[in-house]
């Protein structure tokens, strides 16, 4: 039974849904960036588009975390890691411009590994089991 | 079991089940699709510029072969021709008139054949409405005469180019190379072979005369009217270089062109060939191959390469030529039963770029043509190494616009990237991010590897031209032996160089051969 001021059952479903998003369109980051280096020059520009695109979602991340914490009561590290993420895109954006390609591309590498740890653990969260 | 279970508890778990296959299959479209249409990469760096009125079916104009110029005068001090570039207009499409820019009025300009070490003068008037510069593609040329980019001949004017061509026989090319503009000029028809020959050469017993097909490979968009597009940004081609988007990666057309006209028919003997492939197009790549091949492959028999003779023949399927690059192969059409119709093909190619040109085989015929194992003699030695050089040519801003840089930098006529020493011997380690064929005025190089491996299959043999895939690096071994001099490098991608993918280089030092 639920009483009130317990955790409520569709507090991680904003996460999970913009979470799976982010990884979604930040892996086809890297299926774009395998492309032009295969020669296909518009999908430079593609690479560019969808990179706006990921990052809000990430940004969309990040605040579909606060109800896992508030009402949700639920730990507060996901809103951390998806304001964080949302750093490490803003960045990972600005190197691509400067193509410092020799941090952009390893810091792609773990922009997505982190998407899909959070969006890993959003689904496998259960508000009130500790 | 299923069956013991509560209904509620089967509706759950099949609506749970539902959804998560919805959700996997939206996952999957959504990095799937994008990966699956864009897994073949692209062979050429370029957008197709659509011709604008219907494509008449291949195969309906006879192949021709450009006339050799004869010289006006031949004397002590050389062989000297005359060359008018004037507008015309030539029938590339069947029944269609095609306004062009031409050498003497044809597309491809007249052949000029010089004997190696002869002397040749070629004096040009210029009567078209912008400046024109003449490159002669391949040859080893004094900087004077070499037609660096802004050495222009004005509207009107005259300039006559002095050929030393002491360097081994070849199929080489002239065409324009005026900064900014080079490439529309050679799409409007700017561009004729320049062979050199050599009785060494013709010792060898390989296919010879109307057996030697000069073959110039371009690609073209036709206009409602007929006329050329060209997406210039400027159609004037006085002020503003480039073109506009999305061409500014190469522009492709859709009718191939040999010898001018769209994709024609040969008539042939069945007999060895010589072909001297010329990719003369702005930006396209070929994958050059015969279909049918012949009965046991091996159709392409490879003995040249951009600056003259390999060393010995390489049996090819297929050919992979990018712009400038030149490959002379022998076909022995002996290998095909008369009344066979046999097409070049480009399997690069999409439905209007994949024929090529077909050769029809018409009767069998005395062949007394052969290819010797051994074809040219083995390179003088050259000095080590002494000097190594990354070349990084990449897609950049330039002037705010996009564009194309060498080491980050557009061309500037006035500020060389890199000075050489006559008489040494450099590395030059390049790299690219698209397709970039790079080409090197005055010397001629070889490839020592791509990657962590040795030279491609297309590499052999004195190369002026490397065909740089993307993201690929490539090493080459220069020699400078000739003639000092402020010269250029450059993508011949022709959008790529006028958007700025060109850099001038110095070479210092006494001429290694004294006199001229």
């Amino acid at each position: 039974m639920r009483g009130y001021g317990d955790p409520v059952s569709w507090t991680p479903w904003p996460l999970r849904i913009t979470s799976t998003a982010a990884a979604l369109l930040l892996f086809d980051q890297a299926v774009f960036a395998g492309q032009f280096l295969a020669g296909t020059f518009p999908v430079l520009h593609t690479h560019r588009v969808n990179a706006t695109y990921a990052g809000i979602t990430v940004l969309a991340t990040a605040v579909a975390a606060v109800p896992v914490r508030w009402p949700g009561r639920g730990p507060i590290w996901p809103l951390a890691a998806g304001l964080a993420l949302f750093g490490l895109v803003a960045a990972q954006i600005a190197l691509g411009f400067a193509r410092v390609l020799a941090v952009h591309i390893p810091l792609g590498v773990t922009i997505i590994l982190g998407a899909l740890l959070l969006t890993g653990w959003s689904w496998r969260y259960r508000p009130g089991r500790p | 079991m299923v069956l013991a279970l509560p209904a509620g508890a089967a509706v759950k778990l099949t609506r749970r089940r539902l959804l998560a296959g919805l959700g996997g299959g939206i996952g999957a479209a959504v990095i799937g699709v994008p990966l699956l249409t864009g897994l073949h990469g692209s062979t050429s760096a370029g957008s197709l510029l659509p011709s604008r009125r219907p494509l008449p079916n291949p195969f309906m104009l006879p192949f021709r072969v450009p006339p050799v110029l004869e010289p006006i005068r031949r004397d002590r001090t050389g062989d000297h021709y005359q060359i008018v570039q004037r507008a015309a207009t030539a029938e590339m499409l069947p029944g269609v008139r095609t306004g062009i820019w031409a050498y003497e009025g044809r597309f491809p300009g007249p052949t000029i054949r010089s004997p190696r070490g002869r002397r040749t003068i070629v004096s040009h008037r210029n009567d078209l409405p912008v400046p024109t510069v003449v490159h002669l593609h391949g040859g080893h040329t004094p900087a004077v005469d070499d037609g660096f980019p802004t050495d222009l001949i004005p509207p009107g004017g005259r300039r006559t180019y002095t050929y030393p061509l002491r360097q081994p026989a070849a199929t080489l090319w002239y065409h324009d190379h005026r900064m900014d503009f080079t490439g529309p000029a050679v799409w409007r028809g700017l561009a004729g072979f320049h062979l050199i020959t050599d009785p060494d050469e013709d010792r060898l017993g390989l296919p010879a005369a109307d057996r030697d097909l000069p073959i110039m490979i371009t690609d073209r968009s036709f206009d409602t009217d007929g006329s050329l597009l060209y997406p210039s940004l400027d159609p004037m081609l006085h002020h503003m270089a480039g073109v506009r988007e999305p061409y500014g990666s190469g522009v492709l057309g859709d009718v191939v062109l040999v010898n001018g006209s769209a994709w024609p028919v040969a008539p042939v003997p069945a007999v060895r060939h010589r072909l001297r492939l010329l990719n003369a197009s702005n930006a396209r790549r070929y994958r050059l191959a015969l279909d049918p091949p012949p009965p046991g492959g091996g159709g392409l028999v490879q003995i040249g390469a951009d600056n003259g003779l390999l060393g010995a023949p390489i049996t090819h399927d297929a050919i992979e030529i990018a712009p400038a690059e030149r490959f002379d192969v022998i076909v022995d059409f002996g290998r095909y039963r008369p009344g066979t119709q046999v097409r070049l093909i480009n399997t690069f190619g999409d439905r209007t770029t994949t024929p090529v040109m077909r050769f029809d085989i018409t009767h069998t015929a005395p062949d007394d043509s052969r290819i010797p194992d051994a074809l040219a003699p083995a390179a003088p030695p050259t000095p080590p190494p002494t000097v190594t050089r990354d070349l990084r040519l990449r897609h950049d801003t330039v002037n705010g616009m996009p564009g194309w840089t060498i080491n980050g930098i557009p061309f500037d006529p006035r500020r060389p990237a890199l000075t050489a020493q006559l008489g040494t011997t450099e590395i030059w380690r390049i790299s690219s991010d698209f397709h970039h064929p790079v080409h090197l005025h005055l010397a001629s190089f070889r490839v020592l590897g791509r990657g962590l491996g040795g030279p491609g299959p297309y590499d052999s043999g004195p190369k002026d031209t490397i065909d740089l895939r993307p993201a690929e690096q490539a090493t080459i071994r220069v020699t400078f032996t000739d003639h000092p001099g402020r010269y250029v490098f450059h993508c011949h991608n022709l959008e790529h160089e006028d958007m700025g993918m060109m850099a001038a280089f110095d070479v210092t030092g006494a001429p290694f051969n004294g006199r001229d």
